[in-house]
């Protein structure tokens, strides 16, 4: 496990796949830090709940997606190249190749959660303050912020891994992804609430919840829930790819 | 089998067989003539049909054993009720038109597919049930197996890593196949000669008994194509196993004791080379009358 585990840590380095998710994810959380925190109305963001939602807050909504897709591509690259052939020819346990990659997943994912949120708080504090705004933050919430979007991207991370190794296909996996967190759950569920209460326990907003962006949700909670679609998204994986065959 | 393995140390030469400063074969220097594991060829042989006698050793335990392996799909039969055996120190071509059931039969082989009915073993096990696959069966199904933005350095050491094989072994392989120099470039600016070498070295990572490889000739270069059959012949000549795909009969007639044929999805046909030799036949005469009359 621990073989396999080392082995999908240096596949998710030794590409430049991931260096550029990564780029990705920095440009856009300072674009969209950059462009709310300067361009919004100051009654807007003058509450510690506008401030935390509208400013920092997307840290976790990005660093979710992107994690997803690194998961996602973790294993719908290896069908895209045909290198799940290698792969599973020296570790027919397929099993242990799915977890090896979650775990793997989730470690950069955190990473990748961990630093959107760093730069949210910097850029985000900095624009604020350039705006001779006060920021209403305090230590724990910047505390909260680092944790819950590091645990969040994490989850999501090794969603991205069940999903692609259900879905295989790279890309109607990553266009999935993208539709569902930017599209289908922010518009329809969330902001437009078509379904009422239930846009709160999508995996997209537990994700927010877990940085303490839902007042009405415990973080601890949040990432709980979190953590159910991640298993029964792995567990999907998992079945998916020891039953099927490789072609 | 593990006295095979142990011997299968050619692989454990530093000196290069290619030469690695311009990419070309340079097969004189294939000068490795340690004293070597060989078997009598009447053993290494199973003749069918011919009984054995109490005065000879009894025959080893076949490397694969393949039973009535029958894959469907729906109502179509890719592979239906093949049955062969493969015994240690041969070369063994496996021949068919494109759509035969070759590739089907090796994944079903390497467990990456389920069979339908019937079974395959390796090593008197279903691939996926053996302890370290990587040291006993080495395989190349594809010639791109390969992310093409990762280096084929880095190829090597993630499947390296996975089998728990010393990065030494990683570096050693890449001696072998030539590929030193070209080691941390991205596959992507690779020749079809060079992946085809790629996929050879991870095969050969865990010093297998079993070499499997689908069109290995393919893209090589003559003095690469020269190399590759001088290699595999050394290699069953001390104990190890080859299974060839192709449908280069010209190549495999100068490489493999044996051929099986594929047709439809049924094995048509299992030879010796020198058997078809006794016969006066050539193995394109035999190929050509028995696939070419299935299919019409």
């Amino acid at each position: 496990m621990t073989a396999q585990f080392r082995a999908e840590l240096l596949k998710l380095r030794s590409t430049r796949t991931n260096l550029g998710l990564f780029s990705a994810l920095l440009g856009f959380v300072l674009f969209v830090v950059l462009l709310h925190g300067f361009s919004l109305p100051v009654e807007h963001i003058s509450r510690r709940s506008d401030q935390l939602h509208v400013v920092f807050g997307w840290a976790a909504l990005l660093g979710s997606l992107f994690a997803a897709l690194l998961g996602a591509l973790a294993i719908t690259d290896e069908f895209r190249h045909g290198t799940i052939r290698p792969t599973f020819l020296v570790t027919p346990q397929r099993g242990r190749v799915v977890v090896a990659k979650v775990w793997a997943s989730m470690l950069i994912g955190s990473v990748f959660g961990l630093i959107a949120a760093a730069v949210a708080i910097g850029v985000g504090s900095a624009a604020l303050a350039t705006r001779g705004l006060e920021i209403r933050l305090g230590g724990g919430d910047y505390a909260l912020l680092l944790v819950g979007c590091a645990a969040a991207a994490a989850l999501w991370a090794a969603i991205g891994v069940g999903l692609g190794a259900v879905v295989r296909n790279q890309v109607p996996t990553v266009v999935g992804i993208c539709a569902w967190l930017l599209f289908i759950e922010s518009l329809l569920l969330g902001d437009v609430g078509l379904v009422g209460d239930v846009g709160r326990f999508t995996p997209g907003a537990l994700g927010k919840a877990a940085s303490g962006q839902d007042p009405l949700l415990a973080p601890g909670l949040a990432v709980f829930l979190l953590a159910l679609y991640t298993a029964a998204a792995v567990a999907a994986g998992w079945v998916a790819t020891t039953r099927r065959d490789v072609v | 089998m593990q006295v095979a393995h142990e011997n299968l140390n050619i692989f454990a030469c530093t000196d290069s067989l290619w030469d690695t400063a311009n990419e070309h074969w340079s097969p004189q220097m294939h000068q490795d003539n340690r004293p070597q594991h060989t078997l009598p060829r009447h053993v290494r042989m199973r003749v069918t049909g011919a009984a054995a006698t109490a005065t000879e050793p009894p025959l080893p335990d076949p490397v694969v054993r393949v039973s009535s392996l029958t894959k469907r799909y729906g109502e179509f039969a890719v592979v239906e009720d093949v049955t062969f055996s493969l015994d240690p120190g041969t070369v063994t071509g496996f021949l068919g038109p494109n759509g035969a059931g070759k590739s089907t039969t090796l994944r079903l082989l390497l467990g990456l597919a389920e069979p339908t009915a019937g079974e395959a073993r390796v090593f008197g096990r279903r691939y996926r049930e053996l302890d370290e696959p990587a040291r006993r069966v080495g395989a190349v199904l594809e010639s791109n197996d390969f992310d093409p933005g990762r280096s084929g350095r880095n190829h090597l050491r993630a499947l390296a890593l996975a089998a728990e094989i010393s990065p030494g072994r990683v570096e050693e392989m890449l001696e072998l196949v030539g590929l030193t120099r070209a080691a941390d470039r991205r596959v992507r600016t690779y020749s079809l000669g060079m992946r085809q070498r790629l996929g050879l070295a991870g095969a050969l990572l865990g010093a297998p008994e079993l070499l499997v490889l689908d069109e290995p000739a393919n893209g090589l270069d003559p003095a690469g194509v020269h190399w590759l059959r001088t290699f595999l012949r050394q290699f069953a000549d001390q104990g190890g196993t080859v299974l060839i795909a192709s449908h280069v009969l010209a190549e495999v007639a100068q490489t493999v004791d044996q051929v099986m044929i594929i047709d439809h999805g049924r094995l048509v046909a299992t030879a010796r080379l020198d058997e078809l030799a006794g016969r006066g036949e050539t193995l394109e005469e035999t190929y050509l009358k028995l696939t070419v009359k299935e299919a019409s």
